[in-house]
C-alpha cells in the first residue's frame, strides 16, 4: 500500500526525523529569537510572544559588557597548547601500544584509558591541594603556584584528555598494515622515524577527528576553569558568560545573545573539519 | 557532546558506575580532611600589632569582587579609581561572576585569596571567621566605628566578638507594588494583618492575583517566612531559631506557618514553577498586586523596563502588636580581609577608606538600588526609594539579614528550600514536616 507513491514506513520515518530535528532546533532558534528582542519587550509581553522591536543590540552589548575579546584570547591560549600537547603525547603512546608487542601492552592501554573513567569531581580536593603546593617560577605563573595559572589548566586538560586520544589513536594505528613498518625496519628506519615520518602522516584523518572533539571539550570546559582559577581575568570564555548574570537581576535576552556568540568557534571548527571528523571516527572504531 | 564528562567513556555502564561510586566515596572522605584541618589552623594575627602602620601604608592591594555584571562592575571601577586617589594605594580588582564567587568561596579562601574581598554580613561571615579563614579588622573599626549605627556594628562581628566585616551597603525587603496600578484602584498600604487580608480580598475581587510569588529558585519565599515569623514571634525568637537555638517543633513556628497558610490563599498559584523575575513582572504589568522582595531584585527589573518611578514598597504588616513592625530585613553587603593578606597595612588603610561615607556614596552613585551602610550619607543624589529605604531601616529596632545569611547555609539549602517548596505546594503538609525539619536541624547544626 502506498500513499502518493510513498511507502508508509518511509513516510513515518521522515515524520520522525523532522520531529526529532525540530526538538533539537527549537531551543536554539528560540534562543536566537529571544536574543534579538530587547529586555523591556519580553518583560512586558513574556518570552512566548511576538511584537515589539528586533535588533542586534543584545549581541553588541554582550560582546562589550562581558569583554569577550579578552576571554576568547584566554580560551585560545589554553585550548591550543593543550590540544597540541595532548595529540602529540597520545600519538606517541598509541604508536608504542599499536606497533610493539611486549609484556605490558594491555596494562599500558588500561592505564591510559582508566584515567578517563575517573569523574573529574572525585579528584578535585587532592588536586587542589597539589596545585596550591607546587611552586612554579613567576614567569610561568604570576600566582607563583600551579593553582590559579594558565599552565596548571593546560596540564590538567592534557592529563585528562590524553587517555581517550590514546585509545582512539591506537585503534586507528592498528588498522594501518604492519607490513609498512616492517618494510621500513628492513630499510633501516629508526623507531622515531617509523613514528614521525611513516605512521603519523597516515593518521591525518584520526588526528583531525580528535582535534575537533578535543577542541570542543577543552573549549567548553567550565569545571576546571572554575575550580582551579581564582582570578577572574585569567578564566576562559565559558566563565565570561557568567559575567553577564547579576546577583539577582538577569537579562536572559543578553545571556542568550552571549551564549550564541560563545558557541560560534566550536561550530566553525566542526564545519571546517567535518569530513575528517566522521571519516576518522568510523575508521578508528572499525577494528578494536 | 559538549563537555569532557560526556565523553563516550563517562556514560553509564553499571560496572563503571560502581567504580565511580567507590571513587566518589573516596573523594568525599578526602574532602573532609582538609576541611577539618582548616578549622584548626587559625592564624589571625593580633590586631593591634600592625595596625599603627596603616596611615603610612603604600603599595598594591588586591580586591576580590563578585560584581561582574554591568551595573556593579562600573560601580566598583569608579569606587577603586577614587580609592587610588584618596589613599595613595594602587588597587587591583579581581572580578569573578557572582555565582562562582559564592560557590567557590571556601576554595578561594584556602587558595590564593585577594587581600580584601566582597562578602555578606551575618552567620555567613561568622562561619568563615570560625574556620580561621579571615583576618580580624578591629584596627579598621578603631577608625570607622563612629560611622555606623549599633545595629550595623552588631552585624559586623564574629561569634568571638571581634570585627571581621566592613559594611558597604544594604537594601531593604518589603512589599513592593506598582504605584500606578494601586492609584488606579485606590489601594492603600496596610499596617496590620487584618487590613492586609482585607486588601488581598479586594484585589482578588478586582481580578488581580494579590501576592505574586516565584519560588523556583528556592530562596524568594524565605523573605516571607522571615517577616511572618518576626511579626508573629519577635526578632529574638526568629534569630535564635535561625541559629539553631530554638526548636522548629515549637508551637510558635506552627503559628507562623498558620498565618502563611492564610496568605497562600491569596498567593499566585503555581509559585514553585515560577522564576522570581516573573513574579516581579506580574506586579510591574498589573497582573498581581504586590510581592515580598528586596529592592535589589525589584529595583533593577523596574529600571530595565524604564519604570523606576512606578515602584514603591511598604513595611510588612504587624501581626502581634507586641512586635509591631519593629524588625526589618535588610541584607548588608561589605568587605572582609583574608587570613594572610599580602599587604596587611595597605588593606587596613583601604578598608578604613571603604568604611567612610565618601567611599560608599561613590559606589552608590552608579548603583541606585542600594543604600550606604555608613551614617548620614549625603542623600542629595539618592532617589526617592533610596531615601525611603534609609528612613525605613534607620527606624527599625532590629535588623535581620535573610534566612540564608542568618542560618547555617547547609541547613538552608538541603532542608529549608525543599521544605518551603513542599509547604507552598501543599500547605497542609507542614504539621508533620516540622518534626522532620527539627531532627535534620539537630544533625546539621551539631556537625
Amino acid at each position: 500500500m502506498r500513499i502518493l507513491g510513498v511507502r508508509p514506513a518511509r513516510l513515518s520515518l521522515h515524520a520522525f526525523l523532522i520531529l526529532t530535528s525540530l526538538v533539537w532546533l527549537v531551543p536554539v532558534v528560540w534562543a536566537l529569537y529571544t536574543a534579538l528582542r530587547p529586555f523591556a519587550d519580553t518583560a512586558k509581553h513574556g518570552y512566548v510572544s511576538f511584537g515589539g522591536s528586533y535588533d542586534v543590540k543584545n549581541f553588541t552589548d554582550a560582546w562589550s559588557q562581558a569583554d569577550m575579546m579578552h576571554f576568547f584570547l584566554n580560551t585560545f591560549v589554553i585550548t591550543v597548547p593543550a590540544l597540541v600537547i595532548t595529540l602529540f603525547f597520545a600519538s606517541m603512546a598509541a604508536f608504542v601500544i599499536a606497533r610493539f608487542r611486549w609484556r605490558y601492552n594491555v596494562a599500558l592501554l588500561v592505564l591510559f584509558t582508566a584515567g578517563n573513567l575517573l569523574p573529574q569531581q572525585a579528584i578535585i580536593t587532592p588536586l587542589f591541594r597539589i596545585y596550591t603546593t607546587i611552586k612554579v617560577p613567576n614567569w610561568m605563573s604570576d600566582s607563583g603556584e600551579l593553582y590559579d595559572s594558565t599552565l596548571g589548566l593546560i596540564l590538567i586538560h592534557v592529563a585528562f584528555q590524553t587517555g581517550f586520544c590514546v585509545f582512539v589513536m591506537s585503534n586507528y594505528m592498528k588498522t594501518i598494515p604492519g607490513e609498512i613498518s616492517e618494510a621500513a625496519v628492513v630499510d633501516g628506519a629508526s623507531v622515531f622515524r617509523q613514528y614521525w615520518q611513516l605512521t603519523l602522516p597516515l593518521c591525518r584523518p584520526v588526528l583531525a577527528a580528535l582535534a575537533t572533539l578535543e577542541f570542543t571539550w577543552i573549549y567548553n570546559d567550565f569545571y576546571w576553569a572554575t575550580a582551579l582559577i581564582s582570578t577572574g581575568d585569567k578564566r576562559p570564555i565559558t566563565a565570561a558568560l557568567a559575567n553577564l548574570q547579576g546577583e539577582f537581576f538577569v537579562n536572559n535576552n543578553l545571556v542568550a545573545a552571549g551564549s550564541l556568540l560563545v558557541a560560534v568557534p566550536t561550530l566553525i571548527v566542526f564545519f571546517a573539519l567535518q569530513r575528517h571528523f566522521i571519516a576518522g571516527l568510523t575508521l578508528g572504531s572499525s577494528k578494536g | 557532546m559538549t563537555s569532557a564528562q560526556n565523553s563516550p567513556y563517562a556514560q553509564g555502564v553499571s560496572r563503571r558506575s560502581l567504580f565511580r561510586g567507590a571513587v566518589g566515596l573516596a573523594g568525599v572522605s578526602a574532602l573532609g580532611i582538609p576541611a577539618l584541618s582548616a578549622c584548626s589552623s587559625s592564624s589571625s594575627k593580633s590586631s593591634g600589632s600592625t595596625g599603627g602602620n596603616a596611615g603610612a601604608a603604600t603599595g598594591t592591594v588586591t580586591i576580590g569582587s563578585n560584581g561582574s555584571d554591568q551595573v556593579p562592575k562600573k560601580a566598583f571601577a569608579d569606587l577603586f579609581a577614587a580609592a587610588d586617589t584618596a589613599t595613595g594605594l594602587k588597587t587591583t580588582v579581581n572580578t569573578v561572576d557572582h555565582n562562582t564567587f559564592q560557590q567557590n568561596i571556601s576554595t578561594y579562601l584556602q587558595g590564593t585569596p585577594d587581600d580584601i574581598f566582597t562578602w555578606f554580613a551575618g552567620y555567613r561571615m561568622q562561619f568563615f571567621a570560625q574556620q580561621g579563614l579571615l583576618h580580624d579588622v578591629n584596627d579598621v573599626w578603631d577608625k570607622i566605628g563612629g560611622n555606623f549605627s549599633d545595629a550595623i556594628k552588631a552585624q559586623s562581628k564574629g561569634l568571638d566578638g571581634k570585627y571581621y566585616f566592613v559594611p558597604d551597603y544594604y537594601y531593604p525587603w518589603g512589599l513592593f507594588y506598582s504605584k500606578s496600578a494601586w492609584a488606579a484602584k485606590g489601594y492603600t498600604a496596610p499596617t496590620t494583618w487584618d487590613d492586609f487580608i482585607t486588601l488581598c480580598k479586594k484585589m482578588k475581587s478586582d481580578g488581580l492575583s494579590p501576592v505574586a510569588l516565584g519560588e523556583q529558585d528556592g530562596w524568594p519565599a524565605m523573605g516571607t517566612f522571615d517577616y511572618i515569623n518576626m511579626r508573629t514571634n519577635g526578632y529574638q525568637f526568629h534569630i535564635e531559631l535561625m541559629q539553631g537555638k530554638q526548636a522548629w517543633t515549637d508551637p510558635k513556628v506552627k503559628a507562623t506557618f498558620d498565618h502563611w497558610t492564610e496568605l497562600l490563599g491569596y498567593t499566585s498559584p503555581g509559585a514553585n514553577g515560577r522564576k522570581w523575575q516573573d513574579a516581579v513582572a506580574m506586579v510591574m504589568n498589573g497582573q498581581a498586586g504586590m510581592c515580598v522582595h528586596g529592592l535589589d531584585q525589584a529595583g533593577p527589573q523596574f529600571q530595565a523596563a524604564g519604570k523606576s518611578d512606578d515602584l514603591d514598597f511598604f513595611a510588612f504588616p504587624s501581626i502581634d502588636p507586641a512586635n509591631g513592625q519593629d524588625a526589618v530585613e535588610a541584607p548588608i553587603d561589605g568587605w572582609m580581609m583574608s587570613k594572610k593578606p599580602k599587604n596587611h597595612d595597605g588593606a587596613v588603610k583601604l578598608l578604613e577608606w571603604l568604611g567612610t561615607t565618601e567611599a560608599q556614596n561613590t559606589y552608590l552613585a552608579s548603583s541606585p538600588n542600594d543604600v550606604a551602610a555608613a551614617n548620614n550619607p549625603d542623600t542629595s543624589k539618592y532617589n526617592a526609594l533610596q531615601k525611603k529605604s534609609i528612613q525605613f531601616v534607620s527606624s527599625a529596632k532590629q535588623i535581620s539579614q535573610f534566612m540564608d545569611r542568618d542560618a547555617n547555609p547547609t541547613f538552608v539549602s538541603t532542608v529549608m528550600i525543599p521544605a518551603l517548596q513542599k509547604f507552598i505546594g501543599d500547605p497542609s503538609s507542614i504539621g508533620s514536616a516540622l518534626s522532620d525539619i527539627e531532627s535534620q536541624k539537630k544533625t546539621i547544626y551539631a556537625s
